[in-house]
């Protein structure tokens, strides 16, 4: 039997933890994350970087896959990284919008 | 000085500093030196780190690397910057200044022996870094400093999770976690340095009275301490400090200062110094001190050259 789970939003909320290695905004907020996927305990997670040279993205792929471990029936990680659609400014939320707004950084 | 009497009560309770017409003559000179010894730190950074990038473990470490060091000049540029719009001559300040004249601290002339050193060095001496311009970022009186100062602290914060994340993963191995050691051993009683004098030996500060930073010496020093030792114990690596429960502060376990062997890069622990040798070490400049300076400005000397002979 195979069990998909439909709710993956616990898994959204555990990478709400999963800070961006420069601005302390979580890699959910920064639009980082595309897709979350869970299989009998795989975890299948489809996502992007803000730019292909981006300097961080063995550290952010260690942190990620680091938070769903440590959720009770997560036993892998699977993280696809990919580049369509690209990562923009669009893709931030609201709170980071508001949280870079508070530093004078500009999200535009 | 009634004028300084007056500035020093203004800032004390608020006043943002903007502009040149808002200064008197000593807040300027203090400013200026506070600039300048910041924009040598960042600038002089690059090159110790540089000595083993190439010895990173994978090629995203290595992009890591350079994104803390291209963030370093960044950060150089901005007190550059700032120092530029008050008056002074940077290009002479950066290309034709002797090397024993820059402000950077003594821990950057050494070369760094290892790829372990580069980790040790984002977690202490960024976090030194972190330390000292956050207070300034907090407290600092000078406006447009403070402004800047905001996305320099986000980017130290990234340089001294990159340090821990080194070191962290190396403790899991017993040789690395050796390296680890020997690069604290040595690393950590800089970090202390960077702080400078004690402050019972000092009489007066502008930059306090100035608010130019908030807090002294020994605080920022303590500040530094309640996160570099607790995060050394937790990966099983010892420090020469621990926290004292009854006076509430870290307490430093050897003879602080103490005289040090730059040669073999090691704390001579049973040799307490003085403060006033230890500027005197400071003054006289670690090994590498000139080929690292050189190599900031040889660029712009060979560019010159060129340009005489094209003439």
């Amino acid at each position: 039997m195979t069990a998909v789970s439909t709710d993956t939003q616990k898994y959204w909320n555990a990478l709400k933890e999963v800070m961006d290695p420069e601005f302390p905004i979580s890699v959910v907020d920064m639009g980082l994350i595309y897709d979350i996927q869970e299989t009998n305990g795989a975890v299948n997670v489809t996502m992007t970087f803000t730019a292909v040279g981006c300097a961080c993205t063995e550290w952010i792929k260690g942190d990620i896959e680091n938070r769903l471990l440590e959720e009770q029936e997560v036993r892998e990680v699977n993280i696809e990284v990919v580049w369509d659609p690209p990562w923009t400014v669009d893709r931030l939320s609201e709170e980071a919008r508001e949280r870079m707004k508070n530093w004078g950084v500009s999200s535009r | 000085m009634e004028n300084a009497a007056l500035l020093k009560e203004k800032v004390q309770e608020g006043f943002m500093v903007e502009g040149m017409e808002d200064m008197n003559e000593e807040y300027l000179k203090a400013l200026k030196q506070t600039l300048t010894i910041v924009g040598d730190t960042e600038l002089l950074s690059v090159p110790p780190l540089l000595t083993v990038y190439d010895q990173a473990p994978t090629l995203n470490n290595k992009i890591t690397a350079l994104a803390i060091m291209q963030d370093e000049i960044g950060h150089a540029h901005i007190a550059y910057r700032l120092l530029k719009d008050l008056g002074e001559d940077t290009e002479e300040l950066l290309y034709n200044r002797e090397p024993n004249r820059w402000k950077n601290p003594y821990a950057f002339d050494f070369e760094l022996s290892n790829w372990i050193e580069l980790g040790v060095f984002n977690a202490l001496f960024d976090r030194a870094g972190y330390t000292l311009l956050g207070d300034a970022g907090e407290h600092t009186s000078y406006g447009p400093w403070r402004r800047a100062l905001v996305k320099v602290d986000k980017e130290e914060l990234f340089h001294l999770r990159n340090g821990e994340i080194i070191m962290k993963s190396a403790v899991k191995d017993p040789e690395l976690k050796k390296k680890v050691q020997e690069a604290v051993d040595w690393m950590f009683i800089m970090g202390l340095e960077f702080f400078g004098v004690a402050d019972n030996l000092k009489s007066r500060s502008q930059q306090i009275e100035y608010k130019l930073k908030g807090r002294t010496n020994d605080e920022l020093r303590q500040k530094w301490l309640s996160t570099a030792v607790p995060f050394c114990e937790s990966i099983g690596i010892k420090v020469p400090a621990h926290y004292d429960e009854a006076t509430e502060k870290f307490v430093i376990d050897v003879p602080f200062p103490c005289k040090f062997d730059a040669e073999n890069k090691k704390w001579l622990t049973d040799q307490p110094d003085t403060w006033e040798n230890v500027i005197k070490r400071f003054k006289s400049r670690g090994p590498q001190n000139q080929q690292f300076v050189e190599r900031i400005q040889q660029g712009a000397k060979e560019l010159e050259k060129l340009r005489n002979e094209a003439v």
